[in-house]
């Protein structure tokens, strides 16, 4: 019989809010962290629209000492880091150490500092590069970071899926309890704002505000494209056992995981969502949870054209006549599209809603498209009791994941 | 003679900031490791700004020899006049 897995900690940083209770009050209000750039200039681009977390200040959660060679990314992890274990009750010391895991999901967090590097060799020459950026250009340079913070000698491991990485990092982190190699996981996600991804999916049309008007709206006829956000949460993970021995508050439960890689093209939806279908089939099934059971779906649509149709899809597949009657909403609607961060960000909101018994509202929806036909939370959220909900992740280029969680 | 004493001040302030430590602790003999808390990082990290700095390339075998302000001013004095 497998260990239960229960969340007993959380640290959040995102456009809406920092610390979980900012954010789970910004998310019951529907408010939105889309606004315009700040952190560089898009004066020559056609979008100007992004969700950055405006009031970032690493050095007042971590103190100022030890950051100046750290970017972004690895700041928004540490500051997740600090959140959750505070939030747990939990201290790193020499005695537990080797009990600690960390499981972090990042994809993109290193392109600012390979950029910020090369530009030094080409304008400086090669002998001339700062050593200390050096660090910061592997992908898993965040979660590698935190672990020398917290002096943790557990497994330390980065998963870079895309758009499901931070969900996946969290199975990892679950097996690693299961496998008995750590006690208490640091399991999340981070994705920082920064420009060159943002050229990036600015260059392959990903971005709202190319081709239609520049809008954050999952479902909505209006969609897209997504407007690009940052985070980063961390979940503090331990078997049941373990928390109710140390006495720890256990926010939610985890009660089943599945995923599906489904090749299709390269930064193409594959039309049929079969991957995604096979997500959640896998993780019902994980979980003993019938699809008739689940109180809300928070879905990982992002207001593309073809994410948020392929979802509702699924969820048609699945939940048959009765897709009508099971809540949906996107809380990208209101963070923006945070790509490795999206899974946790999503699981955080999930548990609040566990907690404080309401379901996020998906925000912008006016013109309903026709094929975009369930039941997605409009505009205002709404009090629900949610004993079981399903978390999904999935993206353009095969990657597909789902987390069923309880009270 | 007032060279010498921007370019004392100049590392001075590039390692006081390496090293996020108060200028006034940086005295000559203060050694950087047991005294300061350099780590190896910071360590190569100060070589790089002052090769950058002054345009000067410091070889390997001298590099343990930087372990106090004292030193590194002395080899960079060494190093700029060549």
């Amino acid at each position: 019989m497998q260990d239960k897995i229960v969340i007993t900690g959380i640290g959040v940083l995102s456009s809406i809010g920092i610390g979980k209770d900012a954010f789970w009050q910004a998310l019951q209000e529907g408010k939105s962290g889309v606004k315009p750039v700040t952190l560089f200039d898009t004066s020559k681009l056609k979008v100007k629209m992004g969700a950055e977390i405006s009031d970032f200040n690493p050095g007042a959660i971590l103190g100022e000492k030890g950051l100046r060679n750290l970017d972004r990314a690895t700041k928004l992890l540490l500051c997740a880091g600090k959140l959750a274990l505070d939030d747990a009750k939990l201290e790193i010391t020499e005695e537990n150490s080797t009990s600690f895991g960390i499981s972090i999901g990042t994809t993109l967090g290193s392109l600012w500092s390979i950029s910020e590097f090369d530009k030094s060799a080409l304008r400086d020459g090669p002998h001339f590069v700062n050593p200390a950026e050096f660090p910061n250009t592997v992908i898993n340079s965040p979660p590698s970071q935190l672990a020398i913070r917290l002096k943790s000698k557990g497994p330390c491991a980065t998963i870079s899926s895309g758009f499901t990485s931070s969900l996946d990092a969290i199975k990892y982190g679950i097996d690693l309890i299961r496998n008995k190699r750590a006690q208490i996981v640091l399991g999340g996600g981070v994705e920082e704002f920064c420009e060159q991804t943002y050229l990036g999916f600015y260059k392959v049309n990903f971005l709202a505000g190319v081709k239609g008007p520049e809008l954050n709206c999952p479902f909505d006829q209006r969609r897209n494209g997504i407007i690009f956000g940052e985070g980063s949460a961390i979940l503090v993970l331990e078997s049941e056992e373990s928390a109710k021995k140390r006495g720890a508050n256990i926010y939610a439960r985890i009660l089943g995981f599945g995923t599906y890689f489904y090749p299709y093209a390269i930064n193409k939806y594959e039309p049929q969502g079969y991957g995604l279908k096979k997500a959640m089939r896998l993780a019902l099934d994980d979980a003993s949870v019938a699809p008739f059971e689940v109180d809300y779906i928070s879905a990982a649509a992002n207001s593309t054209r073809d994410a948020d149709i392929i979802e509702t899809g699924a969820v048609k597949d699945l939940w048959g006549a009765k897709a009508g009657k099971v809540a949906i909403s996107a809380t990208k609607s209101m963070l923006g599209e945070t790509f490795s961060a999206s899974g946790v960000l999503a699981a955080v909101a999930t548990t609040g809603s566990i907690q404080k018994g309401f379901i996020p509202a998906t925000l912008n929806y006016k013109e309903k498209d026709s094929s975009c036909d369930l039941d997605y939370v409009a505009n205002s959220a709404r009090k629900a009791k949610i004993n079981k909900a399903l978390v999904n992740a999935f993206g353009p280029s095969g990657s597909n994941s789902c987390m069923v969680i309880g009270e | 003679m007032s060279q010498t004493k921007t370019v004392e001040n100049e590392i001075k302030e590039i390692i006081a900031q390496i090293l996020e430590a108060d200028p006034a602790k940086i005295t000559l003999e203060a050694r950087f490791v047991e005294d300061l808390g350099m780590d190896s990082m910071m360590a190569l990290e100060i070589v790089a700004a002052i090769e950058k700095k002054y345009k000067i390339t410091i070889p390997e075998e001298e590099l343990m020899k930087l372990a106090s302000l004292g030193n590194v001013i002395e080899i960079t004095k060494r190093y700029l006049n060549k």
